[in-house]
Order: C-alpha cells, then structure tokens, then sequence
C-alpha cells in the first residue's frame, strides 16, 4: 500500500459522504469517504492524516492528460522497474514522496517506460482512503 | 466470574511505584495482562493466586471470597483453587509425566480428566518417562496439563511459552485454545507476544506503571491507525504464495478465506498464522444476490 502523509485543507459534505483534500508537499490528493465531520472527528481541516491506496490501482500515463476523469494525478519520475514474466513494479518518485505502481508487463512495453522518464500516476478518488492516529 | 482490586507498592528497576487495578471477569474467557517489565503484571497474578499480599482491595472467584483487606480475609494459596504455569515448568524430575500429574491430584479427585489431558496434550506415549528427557515444547504441555487437572477456578499463565520456538509456540496456543474451551476455564495470561494475545485473548489490559492504561478486545486495543475504508474484516494468515512480483495473501476471516494481493515489501512484515485487518474501499466490492430473495 502506498501512504504518504499530509494535512487535510478542504471538505465537502453531502449526506453520509465527504470528498476530501489533503496536501502533501506540493501534490494534493482527492479522497472521497463514507464519513462526515460530525460523525468523524478526524475530518477536520488542518488534522494530518495519511492518504493510501494500492499499488495495483495506480494508472501511468506518459503525457498529461487533460481530459480524464481521474482527479489524482501525480507527476512523478521513474526510479526503478523489476519485472516479472505477468507484471512489473515500478518505482516513482514525486517530490520527496515514492510512490508504487504495479501494472501488466505488456503496459509498461507499449507505454516505452524507462528509469529517468518523467510521467504521471493516477489514482481514482474512490480507491484513495485516509487514515489517521487517535 | 472473577472480581480482582488490589492497592499494593511495586518496587522494580525503574524505582518505586504502585499498583492500582480493578477488573472483573466473566466465567469462561481469557484475559491477556500487557505492559513492560515492572508493571505489575505478575504482582496481579500472585495476589490472585495468594503467594503476595496486596495492601488492600479484594480477589473473589465464583462468589467465593479469596482475599478481602476489609473483611479481613485471606485465604491461604493452597485453598484457592489456581492453576499456574511458569516459564520455567517447575516439574519434579524425579517422578514420571503421569505421577507429576497424579501429584497435583488431591484424595478422591476424579482420574478421569487426568487421562482426558494426556490424551488432549499428546502425552499418552510419553506419560510413563521422567521430564528430563523432555523437550521444552512437552515440558510445558505437562505443566499446563497439571496445572488444569483439578479444574481450578482460574488458570494463571506467566509467559508460559516465551522460551519456546515459534513452530512449538504456535502449537501450544493451540493447546491452550483446546483445554480453555473444553474446560471452560477461567484464564488470565501474561503475555509480551502480540500474535499470541490475538490468537488468545477475549479481552486485553495494558499496564504502565502499575495503572491500567487500556482495555477492551485485543483488536480494539492495539489498532492504533483507523482507516476510513468500510470493508473490513479481521483474520489470521493461512498462507503467503508468490505470484509473478507480487504475494498472494490468504487470510481466513471466519469460515471464508478471503485472498489478497500484497507486494513484496508487504509481505516482509506478515507471516503465517498472523492476525490482520484486511480493509478496502465501499466503493470497491460488487454485490451479487444469491438465490431466488
């Protein structure tokens, strides 16, 4: 599981559900949770909490897109790729955060990914969780 | 049911302080004490078992009252029906697996469960040779076995298993899990080891410095980090299987066996037989009826 820890700046509460905004360094991550401020405390702006989601749902792209539905998108450098004979593991660097991904074997070749290159990860909002320390 | 309150100095390396605890327990569960060395954790056990004097409070077991600084009551250790175990298994060397048992018996206790443990214990093939010969593992199935076979009020652990290796560890939960629920025996256990506290534990104290800090289910207790996925379900890993880069987890979550995938890195910090939350998104799972509703 990717964590990388920030501090949250901005909630919209509607019903029983809550996008939420959390800045780490210079990346802004968008969560969208079935908790509210009045029922989870830790849903304050200002409260530090850490944003997580699995290596398996993050998506590179090699230019930025512009018209896409996913709100996360991190501009990152490859470190690092293992590959495996199915999938491979690749490695990302985004400011002073690492950041995982883990996609198909044949993604990574059509895509020409290399260590160096520059791209983007992107993380649907529903696959990004928060957790945070009483 | 157990009632326990005890007021008593505690002098450890870290200096001077004092116990201050009370809890109750129900019949039939297993309570973990947990805390660093000094606590108190093995002064609670001997107050209950009457080996140390606390300077006041009460033990009472099953409506019986065992020690009460009010009432001006103390029942001597060997009235109070305790069973203990120890570390080190305190076992007579000179007389076989089956006479350390007997020994425990008094005049007219019933033999059966003597041979029902050695049988549930795995110590029929051994029962006639003395503990020298014994592994450590053996050594302590004798000890818990003797420590159960006059049915004490309360069972009494000390960190029975922590000179044990992992594998032997492991089996001896088992043991402990067995004669607890067969006997529905009343179980307070000291314990450093966190797998073994959530294999174990009906409910968990923390102590520090002689004060309960925390109580509750062990899951409640020692998961710190909330997350805020609403898919969650705890279980124990049943198996870790490499797959291509990536680990296929199994985790048994009550009859199901759920699998999920986990990265190398991950896995370095899991191993079989561990508890773990296994947690994702509302968002994720699909539902699918079943049957004609």
């Amino acid at each position: 599981m990717n964590t990388i820890p920030g501090k949250i700046f901005h909630i919209i509460t509607e019903d029983n559900i809550s996008l939420v905004k959390v800045k780490a360094g210079d990346i802004i991550f968008t969560s969208i949770v079935l908790d509210t401020p009045g029922t989870s405390p830790y849903l304050s702006n200002g409260n530090s909490v850490s944003v997580n989601f699995k290596e398996t749902e993050v998506i590179i792209a090699k230019t930025w897109p512009l018209e896409i539905s996913v709100q996360n998108r991190v501009q990152c450098v490859i470190k690092n790729i293992t590959h495996g004979k199915i999938l491979c593991q690749v490695d990302l660097v985004a400011g002073e955060f690492n950041i995982q991904s883990v996609i198909t074997n044949n993604a990574c070749q059509q895509l020409n990914l290399n260590a160096g290159d520059k791209v983007v990860a992107l993380i649907k909002t529903n696959e990004v969780s928060l957790s945070y320390n009483d | 049911m157990i009632k326990f309150k005890a007021h008593k100095k505690l002098s450890s390396s870290t200096g001077p302080s004092q116990l201050d605890v009370a809890f109750e327990l129900e019949q039939g569960k297993l309570l973990t004490i947990y805390g660093s060395s000094g606590a108190g954790k093995t002064t609670i056990l001997r107050i209950i078992a009457g080996l140390t004097r606390a300077e006041s409070g009460y033990v009472e077991a099953n409506n019986e009252a065992w020690f009460n600084s009010a009432k001006n009551i103390n029942l001597p250790a060997a009235k109070r029906s305790v069973g203990l175990v120890f570390q080190d298994f305190a076992l007579f060397p000179n007389l076989t697996i089956r006479e350390n048992l007997e020994f425990a018996l008094q005049k007219g206790d019933d033999k059966k469960l003597l041979d029902e443990l050695l049988e549930l214990m795995e110590l029929q093939q051994l029962q006639h040779m003395k503990p020298g010969i014994l592994s450590g593992g053996q050594k302590q199935r004798v000890a818990l076995a003797r420590a159960i076979v006059r049915k004490p009020a309360i069972l009494l652990l000390d960190e029975p298993l922590s000179a044990l290796d992992d594998a032997m560890r492991y089996k001896l939960q088992d043991m402990i899990i067995k004669v607890h629920r067969n006997y529905k025996l009343t179980t307070i256990l000291v314990s450093h080891h966190l797998p073994e506290i959530y294999r174990l534990s009906d409910e968990v104290i923390c102590l520090e410095k002689g004060l309960i800090q925390k109580q509750g289910k062990p899951s409640v207790v020692f998961t710190e980090q909330k997350i805020s996925g609403k898919f969650k379900v705890t279980g124990e890993i049943i198996e870790i299987i490499p797959a291509d880069i990536v680990f296929i987890v199994s985790v048994l979550c009550a009859n199901e066996i759920i699998k999920v995938v986990a990265t190398a890195s991950e896995v370095k910090e899991l191993r079989t037989g561990q508890k773990v939350m296994v947690a994702s998104k509302a968002f994720n799972p699909v539902i699918i009826k079943l049957g004609d509703s």
